[in-house]
């Protein structure tokens, strides 16, 4: 290169290949740092404090206690837990198996009319505010003046039942609304993981006699199942999370019977003010949840790698 | 026996027509090359054949027996895509294996050697426990081709197996179709838009046009005696030169003809025009006897290092293909001589004698 096309300043570091890098990268390592490995940080230290925003008193360093009073306190986390993972197995499994359902149907009817009128339609659920949706089936769930009790009472003449005011019923009632609301998003990956399977190979598979169901795990499994697992994974930590949907219905309510892991932690640290005591519990929540990432990680590498070697 | 006949079958998306009217038949054990430029409607056909589309009318007989409404599972036949399909949980020798899985009349012993011999022919033994991952692009299509054919269905289709494929898996594969076909006599259709592929491959070539077939003939006769002039444009490399010409007293008259051609005693009115191939005309620096002089206006080197001139006579530009180099320098007079035995007449573009 001659003296004379040296470029100038910023532009000869963005033509080193190594200042380059580090250039493109810097935004989005900040925002990182800001706004997620400092707050992090933040957390994981504020749970070795007794630190009550109410009291006054300057935060007091107590080691593990919070810890273990998570664990063996009068409202135990255990009982929690137990409950929100079966919110999330029950919950995730029938929206799969619904959802797939679903997708398979819209998949198989490319020519029906009025598909995307359809689509449009399913889809709709998910792109609600879940406290609009919770608040909705408040109502529609009411004993007195809801429409399914309307319909129960004047259609069937059942007596009225209240869905979220009955503690053995409330849980289920409040799953339904969740399955209600993100089924479509199972609907959508298992339109996304169909999309994914080449054309040529399925007709291929039609042509050479394979019979359907081994043709869904030949061909369809085969190229589909790292959307399918990808959206059983995003699900699953989200319905871990929910708290939105559950608050205008129940409150936890009645009694504990809806109270999930995410509610407890808003009702400890946001109307208690205990952010100590909520930071420890925040902090087991994150590592459930990297855990359960990590288990999906590893299991779909593991299928992978198993193929490799066969 | 395994005829193939195509009865007035016709496909329509829309308005569009894409297959329109067509009516043939590939004859037992022959290999028949479906050719034409894209959007002629010859993989419509094709997935006609294979049931992977319905025609909008007609039927489709093989060996006698009406197929039009089967699905594809059911016509019995092989078929190999543009994209090499090799199942990926399968090794090669599982992939050649699993369409007569489903076959309860072939005991497992004849698979085995079916898929033996398709291995050997395909000289893929070594290969016979590689996945997916272990082969190229071109291997991956010689594992489809060998799933098609080791069923041994009396009709295997092929559907541009080589578009995708780089020169030398090209050469590979169309090495590995003729070993097979060769061993197996299998009624044979094959679609492409590749002429050097139709031209070595087939048996007769079926040239295809906005959903009609304009001609179905053996290679040789199809590019020495196109029925259209689309066909003598199609063909070769270059294609066949055309040169506007009319009706005189004394025959047809045409600015590259020294004497005027005899014209047929039954000759439709319309537009003549006379095709010659641009290596069947004489070029030379000296006048010979019927020539008429051009100006050399442009040349390049062409495949297998023959000549490819353009020379102007009087306002029509005529292709020379020629295996020695051009005898003048570009701009200078040359003379062009054009047997009369090698000239087509086509009027409206359609060839009326030659």
């Amino acid at each position: 290169m001659s003296p004379g096309m040296r470029p100038q300043g910023r532009g000869r570091l963005m033509d080193n290949p190594r200042t380059r890098v580090f250039i493109l990268l810097a935004p989005v390592v900040t925002f990182f740092v800001v706004f997620n490995t400092i707050p992090t940080l933040w957390l994981l230290g504020l749970s070795f404090y007794n630190h009550s925003l109410t009291s006054g008193m300057p935060p007091e360093f107590i080691g593990f206690k919070n810890f273990v009073a998570i664990f063996n306190g009068k409202n135990s986390i255990w009982f929690d837990l137990s409950r929100t993972f079966t919110f999330v197995i029950c919950g995730v499994t029938f929206q799969t198996l619904l959802g797939a359902a679903l997708g398979f149907l819209f998949w198989g009817s490319k020519n029906m009319p009025g598909r995307r009128i359809a689509l449009t339609l399913l889809f709709a659920p998910m792109v609600l505010t879940p406290v609009a949706t919770g608040t909705f089936f408040r109502f529609i769930y009411d004993p007195t003046f809801g429409v399914l009790n309307y319909i129960a009472r004047d259609g069937f003449g059942m007596a009225p039942i209240d869905f979220l005011g009955n503690p053995k019923i409330a849980f289920w009632a409040v799953l339904a609304v969740d399955s209600w609301m993100w089924t479509p998003f199972m609907t959508l990956m298992t339109l996304a993981a169909l999309g994914s399977v080449p054309k040529a190979e399925l007709e291929a598979a039609e042509i050479d006699r394979v019979p359907y169901l081994r043709r869904l795990s030949l061909v369809i499994w085969h190229h589909g199942k790292f959307i399918m697992m990808l959206g059983i994974l995003l699900r699953t930590i989200d319905s871990f999370k929910t708290l939105d949907l559950i608050i205008p219905m129940t409150k936890g309510g009645p009694g504990q019977s809806t109270r999930l892991v995410a509610l407890e932690l808003n009702k400890q640290s946001f109307e208690s003010f205990n952010m100590g005591w909520s930071s420890a519990y925040a902090v087991l929540l994150l590592l459930i949840s990297i855990a359960m990432t990590s288990v999906f990680i590893y299991v779909l590498n593991l299928r992978r790698r198993k193929e490799a070697e066969e | 026996m395994a005829e193939i006949i195509i009865d007035h079958v016709t496909k329509r998306f829309g308005a569009l027509a894409a297959v329109d009217d067509i009516d043939m038949s590939f004859a037992d054990g022959e290999v028949a090359c479906l050719l034409g430029p894209s959007g002629c409607g010859k993989t419509t056909l094709m997935r006609m054949l294979a049931g992977l589309e319905q025609p909008t009318s007609g039927r489709i007989l093989f060996g006698g027996k009406d197929v039009t409404r089967l699905p594809p599972g059911k016509r019995n036949v092989g078929m190999v895509f543009q994209y090499p399909v090799m199942y990926p949980t399968l090794s090669v020798s599982e992939n050649l294996n699993l369409p007569m899985k489903y076959d309860k009349s072939v005991s497992p012993a004849e698979r085995q050697r079916r898929v033996d011999e398709v291995l050997d022919v395909l000289d893929m033994r070594p290969m016979a426990r590689a996945f997916i991952e272990d082969l190229d692009i071109g291997s991956r299509q010689k594992v489809a081709i060998g799933r098609a054919v080791a069923r041994q269905s009396e009709i295997v289709l092929f559907d541009e197996p080589t578009t995708n494929m780089g020169v030398n898996a090209k050469l590979q594969l169309i090495h590995a179709f003729k070993q097979v076909t060769r061993r197996l006599r299998q009624t044979i259709v094959y679609v492409t838009h590749d002429q050097t592929e139709a031209m070595t491959l087939a048996d007769k070539i079926a040239l295809m046009k906005d959903g009609k077939i304009l001609q179905y003939d053996g290679p040789h006769v199809l590019y020495s005696q196109p029925s259209t002039a689309f066909g003598g444009w199609f063909m070769g490399n270059p294609g066949m030169n055309f040169i506007p010409a009319t009706r005189q007293t004394g025959g047809i008259a045409s600015p590259i003809l020294a004497q005027p051609l005899p014209a047929p005693s039954h000759l439709p009115q319309g537009e003549i025009t006379i095709g010659i191939r641009p290596e069947r005309v004489e070029m030379s620096a000296e006048p010979g006897p019927g020539s008429v002089p051009g100006v050399l206006v442009d040349q390049a080197v062409g495949i297998a290092g023959r000549y490819l001139t353009t020379v102007r006579v009087d306002g029509a530009k005529v292709k020379v293909n020629t295996a020695g180099a051009p005898p003048v320098g570009l701009g200078d007079t040359v003379h062009l001589s054009v047997p009369h035995a090698r000239v087509i007449l086509f009027v409206d573009g359609n060839r009326v004698a030659g």
